[in-house]
Parts: structure tokens; C-alpha cells; sequence
């Protein structure tokens, strides 16, 4: 008995130090930077000065800003419309892809491959693509008869055309979990609709969406996390402007922390967005997700 | 099977355990090159120069001369390194303990980050600082350069008044008789530059361009040095409170929303120095530009200096914008007064006359235009006699905790107002010192 508890104790030892790099890196990056950012709240810092304890004038200083509640509203501005559009974008091509289509495979790897390629090139492309002037889509509309666009240097224009961005280089990653859902869904049901007469459009209401619903509750999620981290869009191709209308929290957030080395404000404002990321995903799983 | 599983755990203790004597030597290796550079013989100082290439040909110039005159304390010269801002790599470098001796491109309104993390060496213990300092410049003026714990950290080296420089031939083309020194002069001379000059609907010709991207430090040139001229000579603090929400700054918000507004200005960017090409009627810079119009100018271009305009109700002498840079030793130098003999080196008289030579930077001293030694340098070039005159109405920016940010704030407001004309001068300027305040009153928590 004694020589089997040593063994299994020998065993976790064994265990143990097989799990250390991960151990090492989760105390390194996630539990050290996740207690020291708890800690900066109560302190004022800027890397170079020694911390001082304010307290909780952070929290004061965070409920008079007005630019950070602007770039909230802002960021929201993005997730109403990139959340639907990226949706309704993702399930049309993943019904489409689902079909017995010519080069199936190689669409599928078409539309995911602006997920990997990195979000500077994707946002330094479309740069060049949204210019006034010479942008190759205003080139495109003058040439139709049409007006030129200022899409990214009028405020009212600049969200939108971010989260039509945000879509092209994202859905790729939706469709792919659609499709996994639509391959889930059993075909017996389908035959059993049509043999009742069923329509297309009807089963794709009453059959496909009801059975995609788990797949949906986890698109609206990681879609919603996904927009709420919005910051190398706006970093790169805008700044946050013009007039502030494309300053997402997160980028404010990291302004605050090393444009203006407000350490403690800025872990302040990260504890408070990430409880406001948490409330809306608690929010919208409520209404989504069906237990049946 | 027991054997090959102690084998397995053997190899991973090892391998951990090399990865800990690497990470380990790796560490010695660092220290003892560390110890080993502070075993040099004599005193070597490390000095870092702004990363101008005029001011880098100046600086060497000096160090080699200060070497070759003093052996036993050898400077070695590096510009700045490459960053943002000159602010944020001394910055970095305070945080990284890899500050050099000296700095001469050190930025006023940094002072307070600089001081505050106890970068800095105080010039005042220095037994001759003050009988040095009051015979190179105003006692007035000194004091301006004073931190709030109430000691000097900083040798007020160099000022660079912003002036409007205007293209001469331009004017008296378009029928200008005389240079605007008044916002509605300046406007109705901007109504007469700006042309369609081939016909096709789109302007090619204005009165000006500034960089209308919110970027904090673009506001000294534009926002920051007319209010200082529309107030007469104010900042945006005094005695540490804010007085920027004043008609001043409401005056010089709705002169520029006059000038977005008639397009008296183009908002797109330019490649290239439109001034010189003849496109820009004016530009609002300091001495340093004269070097450069005048090494690109084309046969026949003719441009001259004038203050900044003003209110048309203002009466008074016009202050501008001084954009003063000053030269401090870091407090990780081991040799302190080698330290400050090389600095006070740096300003003197010969050195000044160098720097305006080299650079066309008018250095900080009382006796510039009457000191003989400069007199065929102003003879010579007599548009810098303007910006010399201009220096002792300067002002500098607030030693103020947080001025990036403030400036930061301002930017916003004048981007809304002046450049898209989404909000009255007055909202604006106020939403700005409402913001300022904020950030002023969450400093004060310390």
C-alpha cells in the first residue's frame, strides 16, 4: 500500500513538472500582470516614478471622463453593426459552403484566410482602399457616376466603415463554426420537412436556425468579446478620429496607460470595461441560448 | 518500464536545470560588462544631442573640440535616440537607468516627470550656478525654468520664437500692401491668396497649411502661440491654476474655424514644403526654417518675418511661442562636475555663436544683440535679427504634471471646432478646460 502511494506520489511529481512551463507562463503573463493591475487600481504610476496609493480616485477620476464614456458609446456604435452584419454575412456563406458547390475547399480557405493574416497588413490594405482621393473603392464610384465617400475622414462614416472591415477580415472564422453546426444538424429532419411540403426558406427558419442556435449563442459571444477588444483597426488606420469617433475603449485604455504612462487609470479602466464586457455577454446569453 | 520513467524524469530535472544555469550565466555575463566599462581610464562622459543633423554637426564640432582641449575628460557624443518624441526616449531611458551625463534638447514641459522621478542632477548645488546663469540671462527669465520643489534642474540653453514667415512675391501679386497683423488683415488677405489658379474647381494656391491631425504637439504651433500672443503674454496655467477658458483662447479657436471654414487652408497633406514651391502664402515657424527656405529656394523667391497676428482689439507687445529646449545632467552620472564643466562649456559665448551659425537657433542670452561677437552674424543674416527681438517676448510651456494629456484634450476640441466646425469657439474651449481640470484635480491626489 506504502509502495503504491509513493508511486502515484512520484508520479504527480513527474506531473507537475511537466505542467511548469505552463505554470511558469500562467504566473508570468495571466496571474502576475491580473493581481498587479488589480493592485494599480488603488495607485498612481507611470513606470519611472515610484507607485503612489490614491485610493479610489481612479474611480472618480473614471466617472467624470467623458472621453472614456465616448469611446464606450463608441465602441457599442461598432458592435450594433458589426455583430448583426458578420452574423448575417457568416451564415450566408456558410449555408453556401455547406452546398455541393465546385472548389468547395478552396472557398473555404479563401474566405479564412484574412483571419490569420495580420491585422496591421488587413488595416493598412483597406488604408488604402477607403483614401478620399485616390482609394480604389471612391476611384470605383466615381467611375459608376457616383459621389466619392469620405469614409474614414467624416465622423458619421468612420465606425461603419471600420466594422465593414472588421467583418471582411473576422467572418471567415463565423463561417467556419457555422458550418460545423449545419454539418451537426441531422438530414432526416430536412426530409422529413420537404416530404410535409416545407419550403426552402421555412426549413432554413424552422430547422436550420432553431438547430444552429448553441453555434449562434457562441458566434454573438465571441463576436462581442471580439468587438469590445476593438483597438488595432482604429490604432492604425484612423488614430481614433476624426473628432474621437473611432476611439474605442480599448484603445483609450491603452493611451491613457502608455501615451500618457497613467498606469493605474489605465488598469482602473480595464477592470471596469471588462465588467461591462461581462454583464453584456451575461445579457445577451439570457436572451439567446434556449435550454430546449 | 519503472527504470525508463526515472530515466524520463532524470533528462527533464537536467533540462530544467540548464535552462536556469543559461538564464543564470546570461545574467553574470551582463553585470560583469558592466563592471568592466566603469573600469575605463579617466572620466568619460556621455553626452546626447538632439537628432537634428544641424545640431549633431554642432555637437560634434564642440565635443571635438572640448576633447582634443581636455584629455582627462573624454565626451563621447550620440544623438537621441530614435522614439516619437526626444521625451519619450529620455523617458524610457530614466526608466531603463541608461541616461547619459548630459542632454541638451531637454524639453521644459517634461521637466516635471523628469524631476519627479529623481532623473535629474540640481544645477543650484552647483556653488556658481547662479552668478553663471543671472550674467547669461534675465534673473526673470531664470526663474521661469524653476521647478515646483524650488530648485533649477535645467541651463536655459536656446529659444525658438514662432513667427510668420510670408512669401513676399505672393503678396504683392494677389495686391497686399501691407503684412497682416491682425486676424481680419490676415483673413482678407487670405481671401485674396486663395485661388483656382487652372480653372478645374479645386484650389491650388492658400494662405497657409498646419497639420490638423490631433497630435498634442501640433497645438504649439498653431493654437498655443496665437493665444499666447492674443493674451499678452499668458499660459495655460497660472500658479498651477487653469486660465485657458478666456476670450483669448475663443478668439484664436474661432480664427482658425474662420480659415477651416473659407478653406483659407487645405485640410488634405501634402508632400513636399509647399512654401517654397510658392502654393503656401504663409507658415508660422521658428528661426530654424530660415536655414532651410533659404538652402531650397528657388532664383528669384523672396520671403520675410513678421510677429504673430493678433486680436483686432488687442493693443500690447505680441508675445509668441518660444519653444525653448535647455541642457540638464542626469542623476546616474557618476562625475557631476565634470558633468556641469562640460555643460557650462556648451553655452558659451563662442559655443552661442555657433549654434546660430550652424543651426539659426537664437540662444538664450541677455547680451545677444549688442554683444559684438555676434554683430556679422546679424549683419549677415538680418532676418534672424527679428526672431533675436521676438526672443524676449517668448514664452515657454507650463512645468505642469499631465500637459501632454491637457494638450491632448485641447487638440480634440480644436479638431472639432476649428477643423470640422462642429461646436461654437466658446464649448469648445470650455469642454477643454473642463477636461484639463479633470485631469488637473485627479494630479493634485498625490
Amino acid at each position: 500500500m506504502k509502495k503504491r502511494s509513493q508511486k502515484i506520489r512520484n508520479n504527480d511529481s513527474a506531473g507537475y513538472l511537466m505542467s511548469l512551463p505552463y505554470i511558469i507562463y500562467f504566473c508570468l503573463f495571466i496571474g502576475f500582470p491580473l493581481v498587479f493591475s488589480f493592485i494599480l487600481i488603488f495607485h498612481k504610476w507611470n513606470i519611472i516614478t515610484p507607485m503612489e496609493w490614491v485610493g479610489l480616485r481612479n474611480f472618480v477620476r473614471l466617472f467624470r471622463d467623458i472621453q472614456f464614456f465616448k469611446s464606450i458609446q463608441n465602441t457599442l456604435k461598432f458592435l450594433i453593426i458589426h455583430i448583426p452584419l458578420q452574423i448575417t454575412v457568416a451564415l450566408l456563406l456558410a449555408v453556401l459552403l455547406n452546398q455541393k458547390i465546385k472548389a468547395r475547399g478552396f472557398f473555404r480557405a479563401l474566405y479564412f484566410l484574412p483571419v490569420i493574416v495580420s491585422g496591421v497588413v488587413i488595416t493598412l490594405l483597406w488604408r488604402q482602399l477607403y483614401a478620399y482621393d485616390t482609394g480604389l473603392l471612391n476611384t470605383l464610384l466615381t467611375h459608376l457616376g457616383f459621389a466619392r465617400i469620405p469614409w474614414i475622414t467624416e465622423p458619421e462614416w468612420a465606425m461603419p466603415s471600420i466594422a465593414i472591415m472588421a467583418t471582411w477580415k473576422n467572418v471567415g472564422l463565423y463561417v467556419v463554426l457555422f458550418l460545423v453546426g449545419l454539418q451537426g444538424i441531422p438530414r432526416y429532419m430536412y426530409e422529413a420537412a420537404e416530404m410535409d411540403g416545407a419550403k426552402a426558406y421555412q426549413q432554413f427558419f424552422y430547422i436550420t436556425l432553431p438547430a444552429l442556435n448553441s453555434t449562434m449563442v457562441l458566434v454573438i459571444i465571441l463576436s462581442t468579446i471580439g468587438g469590445f477588444s476593438l483597438f488595432i483597426e482604429p490604432f492604425v488606420m484612423t488614430g481614433g478620429g476624426p473628432i474621437n469617433s473611432t476611439l474605442s475603449a480599448m484603445l483609450y485604455i491603452y493611451n491613457q496607460a502608455f501615451y500618457f504612462g497613467h498606469m493605474g487609470y489605465a488598469a482602473t479602466l480595464g477592470f471596469f470595461f471588462a465588467f461591462i464586457v461581462l454583464a453584456v455577454v451575461l445579457i445577451q446569453k439570457k436572451f439567446v441560448e434556449r435550454k430546449d | 518500464m519503472k527504470r525508463n520513467c526515472r530515466r524520463q524524469k532524470t533528462v527533464i530535472r537536467g533540462l530544467f536545470l540548464l535552462c536556469m544555469l543559461i538564464l543564470l550565466c546570461s545574467g553574470c555575463a551582463r553585470n560583469g560588462r558592466e563592471r568592466q566599462a566603469g573600469n575605463g581610464h579617466g572620466v568619460k562622459l556621455t553626452y546626447w544631442c538632439s537628432p537634428n543633423q544641424n545640431e549633431i554637426n554642432l555637437a560634434q564640432e564642440l565635443v571635438n573640440q572640448w576633447n582634443a582641449d581636455h584629455p582627462d575628460i573624454q565626451v563621447i557624443l550620440q544623438p537621441i535616440p530614435a522614439s516619437q518624441s526626444s521625451e519619450e526616449a529620455l523617458l524610457a531611458a530614466i526608466a531603463g537607468k541608461t541616461t547619459p551625463d548630459v542632454c541638451s534638447n531637454m524639453w521644459p514641459g517634461a521637466m516635471d516627470d523628469f524631476t519627479s522621478s529623481g532623473g535629474l542632477v540640481r544645477l543650484d548645488e552647483f556653488p556658481d550656478y547662479f552668478d553663471y546663469m543671472t550674467a547669461r540671462i534675465p534673473l526673470d527669465l531664470l526663474e521661469s525654468f524653476r521647478a515646483p520643489d524650488g530648485h533649477y534642474y535645467q541651463i536655459p540653453w536656446k529659444t525658438n520664437p514662432i513667427m510668420l514667415m510670408y512669401n513676399v512675391g505672393m503678396f504683392r501679386e494677389a495686391g497686399i500692401q501691407k503684412v497682416p497683423l491682425t486676424y481680419s488683415e490676415y483673413l482678407a488677405a487670405a481671401k485674396l491668396i486663395t485661388k483656382d489658379l487652372d480653372g478645374d474647381g479645386n484650389y491650388d494656391q492658400w494662405m497657409g497649411y498646419r497639420d490638423i491631425r490631433p497630435i498634442w504637439w501640433q497645438r504649439f504651433f498653431d493654437y498655443f502661440t496665437f493665444y499666447i500672443a492674443a493674451s499678452g503674454g499668458k499660459t495655460l496655467f497660472d500658479d498651477s491654476e487653469i486660465i485657458f477658458d478666456n476670450n483669448a483662447s475663443v478668439q484664436v479657436f474661432q480664427f482658425f474655424q474662420d480659415i477651416y471654414n473659407n478653406d483659407y487652408y487645405p485640410t488634405t497633406t501634402f508632400q513636399g514644403d509647399n512654401f517654397i514651391a510658392g502654393k503656401l502664402a504663409t507658415q508660422f515657424c521658428g528661426p530654424w526654417n530660415v536655414i532651410h527656405v533659404e538652402k531650397f529656394e528657388l532664383p528669384g523667391f523672396e520671403f520675410d518675418i513678421s510677429p504673430i497676428p493678433v486680436p483686432d482689439d488687442y493693443s500690447g507687445p505680441v508675445y509668441t511661442y518660444g519653444d525653448h529646449k535647455n541642457i540638464s545632467i542626469f542623476s546616474t552620472t557618476k562625475y557631476p562636475r565634470e558633468a556641469w564643466e562640460f555643460t557650462r562649456y556648451l553655452v558659451t559665448a563662442q559655443a552661442d555663436l555657433r549654434l546660430l551659425e550652424l543651426c539659426s537657433q537664437i540662444p538664450l542670452r541677455k547680451d545677444l544683440t549688442s554683444n559684438p561677437l555676434y554683430r556679422d552674424y546679424f549683419q549677415q543674416n538680418p532676418k534672424m535679427v527679428k526672431y533675436a527681438e521676438q526672443a524676449p517676448f517668448t514664452r515657454g510651456v507650463d512645468g505642469a504634471s499631465d500637459l501632454k494629456e491637457i494638450f491632448d484634450g485641447i487638440s480634440q476640441e480644436y479638431e472639432a471646432c476649428a477643423i470640422y466646425g462642429r461646436k461654437a469657439p466658446q464649448e469648445a474651449v470650455a469642454d477643454a478646460a473642463r477636461r484639463a481640470s479633470v485631469i488637473i484635480e485627479w494630479n493634485r491626489s498625490r
